[in-house]
């Protein structure tokens, strides 16, 4: 099939080239092929507002005014803008858009695209994918580079949130009937690859341009995206070298990868907490009763072998974590160390303390099944859910379940289907669920999405669907972007952790790994643990990646 | 004529029922649009973009009447909506860029199947109890009592990962423009469909060819065959003119059935070959709780299988002289 393929590039070339009338032998072009998402078909889609477009859309067609590196404690790497200043109240930032930037048709990029792009967001809200409406109320141009926007409330982490908009360019897209049905087939960006050079089905390249303002800065031609459906087609490219840059699961990675050809390489890096969920709200009596008892949860925790599930389920890609608050060793710096090592015990593994700390709950095994039974007298079995296909997680279920038992706790696994378990988790009818969070560059996402009572609705994802509900916790995670000042942030944080850890809400496991693979074979520059420069996935919503691939160079 | 009106009029109370069922059943799946797009999010999701998405699609939370309504209206339009997997696509898009690649592979299995099993059919019957019919005929059922899943995956792993005589996937080589009018493409297309064709015929064959044979063996037991032979006509002409003529007809009804049931696509097929046919659009439908291509692909294939039913009814009518007096 390679061969097959290189035959029909050439014949591609050749036709293309007796077209033109060229006599010269086109320069071989440098491409680098990633594999951004799975697509069942290619559409040629790149309007960067429709969650349905290409992922090459956001960084490399509309380049953002900067990139906050999460790895680097969210430090701001200024591309279309030079600089933001923060009011002293919080309330209004000011960014310096770069002079000198062009659109891809010539245009200059101006404070007038800015002002323009977020207008359109109020006017049609069904195009905010980023949620910018919530955090910025007004975007006004101070002068042709300089825009000021006002802010719905003190939030030192607006910067952040705006740059995360994409801005299009006012002359084409004010004449856009329907933006919100509008496909963008030949997009106008100001990104390093903003020519559309093929397009089937299958296949498609996106090349540079001569207007790109930081051309000296790219070595990389074009990117090249092949339709690939689903992890095993993935596998096989990426087995066969055809692929330079991935951020796909690839099991046994070493083995499977790695050994395949000495250019195939890898690195991981920190993502989310992974934990057990227990609902605070079972609607079965004897369940409840033990689910929202402090000491079976601790013994839950001290029942669980940590270490044995990352190097069984997820082949060693994983760091232990022993944080009662959930925060992991990727946080170790907001981390209240003193706060950690009071609840360590109850989050490391310890049969015979499991044992203890049940028995000295109350929980016995009344009816001689060889379980626990509740301090008031009832059996029960948990039902332990992940979703289905999710076979890391399916695996982590199954050896819990069989650690459980080693301390008398009855429990089974259960696959359902992703809808029933996210539903199951929203109407809390669940006993118990694996779940992973978001990272970032501070706790607060984690924590925001994973313990504010505010997402426990029917609206919202599965994470903070424990359905426990603290009101400090709310207040104080309402009053962590109130502040710019690290250190009263740290002092926040010291407090969510406590009351998390003192009620050990969820049952922390471990902190996984975001994978990520390279070839060096056609290009050098990759950031890997020895040149630790970001986050280097190539999807989309990592803005990192357009970091990564002006660090790149063909290699000889 | 009554015969024919009463066909119809019975084909109308059935595609009402079929279109009701096909509103109910994909609403009847836990799970909905905007949850699915975003279950496997690997960047955060924030209630906001849950509710813009929401937004703009606007459909999808509205009551299930109104939806009802909207969904009997785009029936009697032929206006399917759009598609919220690949929003702002329109679902007659999403369903035209699939329907010819099934149409291809799953009508040229069909007819490639059907003539090959007929025809096999009818020696094995004439031959009864020889050596071809000892071998073929088992030996077809045992080929279509295989699970699909299991040929086409052999295939795939002898011919395509082991000798690499086929590609494993695709309809044509990526990164080729198509072009209907270039020889090169069109041998292109062919070469990427000689797996997936193998495999979606091989599995259809035993079922023509013994329903063919089990006809004719009864026939070959008429008088006017007995007649015939009597009367000295050549092997083929009896075989041919006189016995498999009047067998083909319960095999009409099997054709126009297969027929009708192409339009849904070589689901397995597609799927292990990454063809780009209605098989693999429903699939991901189904994946995504994409409820507007979901019902809109089970209308069309509704209407085929009907269309293709009605068809077999008139074809029936015409070959079978007795049914026009019964009428």
């Amino acid at each position: 099939m390679f061969a097959n393929f290189k035959k029909t590039k050439i014949t591609a070339l050749v036709l293309a080239a007796s077209a033109t009338l060229a006599p010269q032998v086109a320069v071989a072009k440098s491409e680098v092929t990633i594999v951004p998402d799975f697509y069942p078909t290619l559409i040629r889609n790149f309007n960067p507002f429709l969650a349905t477009n290409l992922r090459t859309t956001t960084d490399f067609i509309y380049e953002p005014m900067a990139v906050f590196n999460e790895m680097k404690g969210n430090t701001p790497v200024f591309r279309l803008a030079t600089g933001f200043e923060m009011s002293k109240d919080l309330m209004s930032v000011t960014f310096d858009i770069r002079e000198g930037v062009k659109w891809s048709d010539g245009e200059k990029y101006t404070a007038d695209d800015v002002v323009y792009t977020f207008n359109l967001l109020k006017t049609k809200p069904g195009l905010d994918q980023t949620g910018a409406n919530k955090v910025v109320t007004a975007a006004k141009k101070i002068n042709e580079y300089k825009v000021e926007f006002t802010l719905t409330e003190a939030n030192s982490n607006a910067p952040y949130d705006i740059v995360k908009v994409p801005v299009v360019p006012q002359h084409i897209w004010s004449k856009v009937d329907k933006p919100e049905e509008f496909m963008n087939e030949n997009p106008v960006g100001t990104g390093p690859f903003t020519a559309i050079e093929t397009f089937t089905p299958t296949l498609y390249v996106q090349c540079t341009e001569a207007t790109y303002w930081d051309a000296e800065n790219l070595n990389v031609d074009c990117i090249r995206m092949p339709q690939i459906a689903n992890n095993d087609q993935f596998l096989a490219k990426a087995i066969n070298s055809e692929i330079d840059w991935s951020s796909s699961f690839i099991p046994d990675i070493d083995k499977t990868y790695a050994s395949k050809n000495p250019n195939h390489k890898y690195w991981m890096t920190p993502a989310g907490t992974q934990a057990f969920v227990v609902n605070f709200n079972n609607p079965d009596a004897a369940k409840n009763e033990a689910l929202t008892n402090v000491d079976f949860r601790r013994a839950f925790s001290m029942a669980i072998d940590r270490q044995t599930i990352i190097d069984i389920a997820f082949y060693g890609a994983g760091v232990t974590n022993d944080f009662a608050s959930g925060l992991g060793y990727a946080f170790e710096a907001w981390s209240d160390e003193a706060v950690h090592n009071k609840y360590k015990k109850f989050n490391t593994y310890n049969i015979d303390g499991a044992k203890a700390l049940l028995a000295k709950a109350g929980f016995k095994d009344v009816n001689d099944d060889g379980f626990v039974d509740t301090p008031s007298g009832k059996s029960f079995v948990l039902e332990i859910q992940s979703p289905n296909g999710w076979s890391d997680f399916n695996n982590t279920v199954q050896l819990a379940v069989e650690q459980l038992e080693e301390v008398g706790i009855q429990a089974k696994a259960r696959t359902p289907d992703f809808a029933v378990y996210n539903k199951a988790m929203q109407d809390a009818t669940y006993d118990v669920a694996y779940t992973n969070y978001f990272h970032g560059s501070d706790p607060y996402t984690y924590w925001d999405s994973g313990y504010n009572s505010k997402f426990q609705n029917s609206a919202s994802p599965r994470f903070a669907m424990h359905h426990w509900k603290n009101e400090e916790v709310d207040s104080l995670l309402g009053s962590f972007y109130k502040t710019a000042d690290k250190a009263e942030q740290m002092k926040i944080a010291n407090q969510i952790q406590a009351i998390i850890a003192e009620n050990q809400v969820t049952i922390p496991v471990m902190s996984g790994l975001y994978g990520f693979q390279y070839n060096t074979g056609r290009f050098t520059g990759w950031w890997n643990e020895k040149n630790p420069e970001g986050r280097p996935m190539i999807w989309a919503g990592i803005p990192e990646r357009l970091l990564q691939v002006l660090d790149l160079k063909p290699a000889k | 004529m009554g015969f024919f009106l009463r066909r119809l009029s019975f084909y109308f109370i059935a595609l009402l029922f079929a279109a009701t069922l096909n509103f109910i059943i994909p609403r009847a799946m836990p799970g909905d649009p905007v949850t699915m797009m975003f279950a496997n999010a690997t960047v955060q999701v924030t209630p906001e973009r849950i509710a813009a998405m929401k937004e703009l699609l606007g459909f999808v939370d509205g009551p299930l009447i109104v939806q009802f309504g909207m969904y009997i209206k785009s029936v009697l339009t032929w206006d399917l909506g759009v598609s919220v997997q690949f929003y702002p696509l329109s679902v007659n898009t999403v369903l035209g860029n699939a329907v010819g690649w099934s149409l291809f592979l799953a009508g040229s299995a069909v007819l490639l199947s059907f003539t090959l099993g007929s025809v096999l059919g009818i020696f094995a019957a004439w031959t009864r109890g020889s050596k071809f019919d000892a071998i073929i005929s088992p030996g077809m059922l045992v080929f279509q009592a295989v699970p699909q899943v299991v040929t086409a995956m052999l295939l795939m792993f002898v011919f395509a990962v082991g000798l690499q005589w086929f590609p494993t996937g695709y309809a044509y080589s990526p990164g080729l423009t198509p072009d209907w009018t270039s020889w090169e493409f069109l041998k292109n297309v062919a070469y990427h469909a000689v797996l997936p064709l193998i495999g979606a015929s091989i599995v259809q064959i035993g079922g023509f060819l013994i329903a063919m044979r089990n006809n004719m063996i009864n026939l070959l037991g008429e008088d006017y065959i007995t007649m015939a032979k009597g009367k000295g006509l050549s092997e083929n002409r009896v075989v041919f003119n006189y016995a498999a003529r009047n067998a083909m007809l319960p095999s009409v009804t099997a054709l126009s059935m297969s027929l009708g049931m192409a339009i849904g696509g070589q689901m397995i097929i597609e799927i292990i070959f990454n063809y780009p046919g209605l098989g693999t659009v429903l699939l991901n439908a189904i994946n995504a709780r994409d409820y507007q291509v979901l019902q809109g692909q089970l209308l069309v294939m509704t209407l085929f299988m009907l269309f293709f039913n009605l068809l077999a009814d008139m074809l029936y009518v015409l070959l079978d002289p007795r049914l026009r007096k019964g009428a």
